[in-house]
């Protein structure tokens, strides 16, 4: 006996298909070629092979490529400190003897001079030698050298300072100025040395084939 | 192998570049492609030699000027006048010059360029050059001498100044004022304090060609000569000298010397300078047992370190 359900419509009769009428897909069959497979996985091979070779090759080119700009840029500010040092020395041997007023000024105007121009050098130099991308072997030794730049610089800095004050005659400032002065180009010298140790082991390192 | 095999070897190396050249460089923030990393920033530079100084005017030698007369006697007692001529501008540019705050500066003043000529001259009149080096030791002391015979007066005392009032550019101290004196202001002036007679004495005996320093005591101001080796036999006293880069200095006293009167009866006086080397004639304190600062009259700067240290260059191309 059926019960009618209040408000629900009558519905037709819904017809079920049968299973055997549902059609399931199939798996193309794969005819493998023994030759094209081993094609493919030649080529696959050869690409990583040649990935692998080229991206060696391009570090070691880089590697190369960075160690001789930092090389070029770093002989660069020894010719340039070369010629300031060369200054210098003609200024200490041209001391006069028993100068006047005016010829004892004379030296420490051009003493301010050189100040100027060994501040500009290492000033210079030591934005392009810091600014020089170098393998990692070399960062210690290019950071040994920058400094030993940012040492110079506070040294030609003082000098001008010690300068200026000797304009004003305040004689017991050139001392105190050239004293910190003499402790920066000390402290250049360690810096120097500890750079050279620094590139010598760089350079060892360097002898094995960068990763 | 057929092209559609090649093509994805290429690709392969295609992307390898992009990878190295514009990827990584952007991730590391390094320059993109081949090109090392630039400077732009700054020229290199170059030595820029200090201008020459212009020369400075001379004093006219048809203005006004100041005559200064003064009477003083020679180590062998006999007594000499010398007049002094000293253009009014130059006293008054003199005498309106700032002084230098630092002592170390102070032999400046005995070297001043307009002084010189005056000092020059003088020098040459009080103690004319000898043909016998025997007599160059009189022609020492009686400079010596003449500066020692100068009247002493203190900086504050307005008697100090021809215009009877203190300067503009006196220096107030702790203890008192500081008037440090070019050589043709003590002249003009006639008098001065011990600073101002050691500048005068160490600017003359300059003129005269004699290396001299300044001693600064704490309260005291006296000169240094430089002599090799000083020791006369008749010395009751052992000369005292101070080493001032190498070199001997022998103390002189620049604002008193020997005198008394020739007999109790007279005010005629007889007189004779302070010895060389002798820290007890003036009878000052701190002479006699403190270590002056020696001021130099020339000062030139001189680093101890200067020397380049030379960097060894990164091999080529790495190791």
């Amino acid at each position: 006996m059926e019960i009618p359900i209040p408000g629900l419509p009558d519905l037709p009769d819904l017809k079920i298909p049968s299973l055997p009428d549902l059609k399931i897909p199939r798996l193309p069959k794969v005819a493998i070629d023994w030759r094209k497979a081993l094609t493919a996985a030649g080529v696959v091979i050869a690409v990583i092979a040649a990935a692998f070779i080229g991206w060696t090759l391009f570090e070691n080119y880089t590697y190369d490529r960075d160690v001789t700009a930092f090389g070029s840029h770093v002989a660069a500010a020894e010719a340039d400190l070369a010629q300031v040092s060369e200054k210098v020395s003609a200024h200490m041997r041209s001391r006069p003897a028993n100068p006047s007023l005016a010829e004892a000024d004379a030296p420490v105007r051009e003493f301010a001079a050189i100040a100027e121009y060994g501040g500009a050098v290492t000033a210079y130099h030591r934005q392009v030698i810091s600014a020089d991308a170098v393998p990692d072997a070399y960062l210690e030794a290019q950071s040994a050298y920058v400094r030993a730049l940012d040492h110079l610089n506070r040294a030609f800095s003082l000098w001008s300072s010690a300068a200026a004050a000797y304009d004003m005659q305040a004689y017991a400032a050139v001392e105190d100025n050239l004293a910190r002065a003499d402790q920066e180009w000390r402290e250049y010298v360690t810096a120097i040395g500890d750079y050279n140790q620094r590139l010598r082991v760089a350079e060892e390192v360097g002898e094995v084939p960068p990763a | 192998m057929e092209w559609k095999d090649v093509i994805p070897v290429l690709a392969g190396g295609i992307v390898i570049l992009v990878v190295a050249l514009v990827v990584k460089p952007v991730l590391l923030g390094e320059p993109i492609g081949f090109g090392s990393p630039g400077v732009g920033v700054l020229a290199p530079p170059e030595y820029v030699p200090p201008a020459p100084l212009p020369t400075a005017t001379p004093f006219p030698d048809d203005g006004e000027v100041y005559t200064r007369a003064f009477r003083w006697m020679s180590i062998d007692g006999g007594v000499h006048t010398t007049e002094i001529r000293v253009p009014e501008a130059l006293f008054s540019a003199a005498r309106e010059t700032p002084r230098y705050a630092d002592h170390l500066a102070w032999g400046r003043y005995a070297l001043a360029p307009a002084d010189r000529p005056i000092l020059e001259d003088l020098a040459g009149r009080i103690a004319p050059p000898v043909d016998n080096p025997d007599k160059e030791y009189f022609r020492l002391m009686n400079l010596v001498f003449f500066v020692q015979q100068i009247p002493y007066d203190k900086d504050e005392n307005t008697t100090s100044y021809i215009e009877g009032v203190l300067p503009r550019h006196v220096r107030s101290l702790d203890d008192g004022i500081e008037y440090p004196k070019y050589p043709v202001e003590m002249l003009v002036d006639g008098r001065g304090d011990c600073e101002d007679a050691a500048i005068l004495m160490t600017g003359l005996l300059d003129a005269l060609g004699y290396d001299t320093v300044l001693l600064k005591y704490s309260n005291h101001m006296a000169i240094g000569i430089r002599m090799d080796a000083f020791n006369p036999y008749y010395a009751k006293y052992t000369p005292k000298y101070f080493t001032y880069e190498g070199k001997h200095y022998y103390y002189i006293e620049g604002t008193d010397f020997e005198w008394g009167n020739v007999s109790s009866s007279t005010t005629a006086r007889w007189g004779r300078p302070l010895a060389i080397g002798d820290v007890n004639g003036a009878g000052i304190p701190s002479v006699r047992s403190e270590t002056p600062e020696i001021i130099p009259l020339r000062y030139i700067p001189a680093p101890a370190e200067y020397r380049i240290s030379p960097a060894r260059l990164p091999a080529a191309g790495g190791a």
